[in-house]
């Protein structure tokens, strides 16, 4: 039997939805046991100008995923995906259910986290490693074939703030690039760069694919989540409606997006 | 290291502690945030760390002209300026680490919503920095007992005792205010009221002594200062010690307000995604 990566047994996230603007606390008024917002209550406790709502982002998720598997998430605009991947990065935790991280998970939801503008790209390119995982030894180890990968050359002891806007992508997708993750979590972030970085960045991001790393993408790109990947999870409406071999699921979502 | 697997992902408790492990984990992190810290505060200015210095300097002199020539307030035959250093260093310490920690999750709310990490890496990392700022002052205080033509004593060796009620104290006021300010940013504007008065009621710019008999249990109330009054009396060469059950509690109110902020910290790190 195949090595567990991930297992999500029925996660549910909910967010309180407020429904007046009256006051911009009151919807953080949920907030457990905390203790302002029992004083807050008390004292306006008789308030009625707000009513909170709850919204299911998720609810009912569960799935288990092998090591070595791709797999994409697809579905509409607020279907879950964003949030799933989210909880999976232990960005933000689940309001019920639980999720179990049997490897180390990567997650790459933008790239160049933790850039900070005003430092040169060589500090960027540490501080950006150790956000995506690393360690400052691991770090140190690629970090040649990092600047190299990303074309800066002698700009790499620049503030980044004077980079062109591609030479910043560049340089923080070169270090996404080299991470050697077990479990790889991707959000829309593959397409940077001018044409020929372009090209350069997709064979990279195949390389990486082919691995063997377990790898969870989000997107809406129907064609290139069938190439990537082996299986797909239909989300709708917070809720998983197809789970397959991607091929099935990419046809039937087409057809319900095509009929809807 | 395959010993933490699997990592449980379960909705929040009411009440967590920190994950001290996990912080060391990540002390790498931390160090690279240190580093950020400091390099951007001095990034494009001409005389970089020496800022450090200045800062207390231009204080001091200030102060002095107000507190020493102006109002002429007597510090027990002791030079105003050393007075004043010994424990204005005290005082610029928990100014830094309270507003650190306070800003730690909101000015980095960027990150925070796109990567995992102990988010009690971000204040740890700007105690860091203010450390480093501590120990320069602390130089420059050195530098002004030795021209004060004073003596070290013994007492020096208690510092870092000190220091250590200090830095529990200053970030755990520093985490309750953090976290306050994720959900309401009336924080921002109440931090600076509170500091102000916070300095006046600390005998920072004037002596202990001045402050009348039936009000000085009142001051201890105010763990700063029997710390700030230690340091009187390590630097000052005063022959009363500040009494050792004022030092005592000061330690006990600084264990507990450092867990209070560590778990509404805490709390407030499980949520801060879904805030912001």
């Amino acid at each position: 039997m195949a090595k567990l990566a991930i297992e999500a047994e029925n996660i549910e996230k909910t967010y309180r939805i407020r429904q007046s603007i009256d006051y911009p606390s009151q919807s953080f008024k949920d907030l457990l046991g905390n203790p302002i917002r029992k004083i807050r209550n008390k004292s306006k406790s008789s308030s009625p100008s707000t009513t909170l709502e709850t919204f299911y982002a998720l609810r009912g998720i569960s799935f288990k995923i092998d090591h070595g598997e791709s797999v994409g998430l697809i579905g509409r605009n607020g279907a879950g995906k964003s949030t799933l991947l989210k909880l999976l990065s232990r960005i933000t935790r689940p309001s019920n259910g639980r999720i179990l991280l049997y490897e180390k998970v990567t997650s790459l939801l933008e790239v160049g986290t933790g850039f900070n503008m005003e430092l040169s790209g060589r500090d960027n390119i540490f501080l950006n490693g150790c956000f995506l995982g690393l360690k400052i030894k691991e770090v140190e180890k690629k970090f040649e074939k990092i600047v190299e990968f990303s074309e800066i050359g002698n700009f790499i002891d620049t503030p980044v703030k004077y980079y062109s806007s591609g030479m910043f992508v560049r340089l923080a997708f070169s270090v996404a690039a080299h991470l050697q993750p077990e479990t790889l979590l991707l959000d829309e972030v593959l397409a940077v760069g001018d044409v020929g970085f372009f090209d350069k960045s997709m064979s990279k991001m195949k390389e990486l694919l082919n691995s063997g790393a377990t790898i969870i993408f989000v997107s809406h790109n129907i064609k290139a989540v069938e190439e990537i990947c082996d299986r797909v999870i239909w989300l709708d409406h917070g809720a998983i409606k197809m789970d397959g071999p991607s091929e099935q699921v990419c046809k039937e979502y087409m057809e319900y997006c095509k009929n809807n | 290291m395959s010993s933490i697997f699997p990592i449980e992902i379960t909705k929040p408790k009411k009440y967590e502690l920190p994950n001290f492990k996990e912080l060391w984990e990540n002390k790498d992190l931390i160090l690279l945030l240190t580093k950020r810290d400091i390099k951007v505060r001095f990034q494009q200015t001409v005389i970089g760390m020496g800022w450090i210095v200045i800062q207390p300097l231009i204080q001091m002199v200030i102060y002095y002209l107000i507190f020493s020539i102006f109002a002429k307030i007597p510090t027990n035959g002791v030079p105003y300026p050393l007075f004043f250093l010994s424990g204005f260093i005290v005082w610029q310490y928990f100014l830094q680490v309270i507003n650190g920690c306070a800003y730690g999750l909101v000015s980095n709310v960027s990150i925070i919503i796109k990567s995992y990490f102990p988010r009690l890496a971000l204040p740890l990392a700007s105690i860091l920095s203010s450390f480093i700022d501590f120990t320069v002052n602390l130089l420059l205080l050195f530098v002004f007992v030795v021209l004060s033509k004073f003596t070290f004593s013994l007492r020096y060796l208690l510092i870092p005792l000190v220091l250590l009620i200090l830095t529990l104290f200053s970030s755990g006021v520093g985490m309750l205010f953090g976290a306050l300010m994720v959900e309401f940013r009336d924080t921002k504007n109440l931090i600076n009221f509170i500091m102000m008065i916070w300095m006046y009621l600390t005998p920072v710019m004037y002596p202990l002594s001045i402050v009348p008999e039936k009000f000085r249990n009142l001051f201890f109330l105010n763990p700063l200062t029997s710390i700030v009054e230690t340091f009187h009396w390590i630097v000052l060469n005063q022959n009363t010690f500040p009494s050792s059950t004022n030092l005592l509690i000061s330690f006990l109110i600084a264990i507990i307000i450092w867990f209070l902020g560590a778990i509404a910290f805490r709390s407030m790190e499980n949520r801060i995604a879904d805030v912001m």
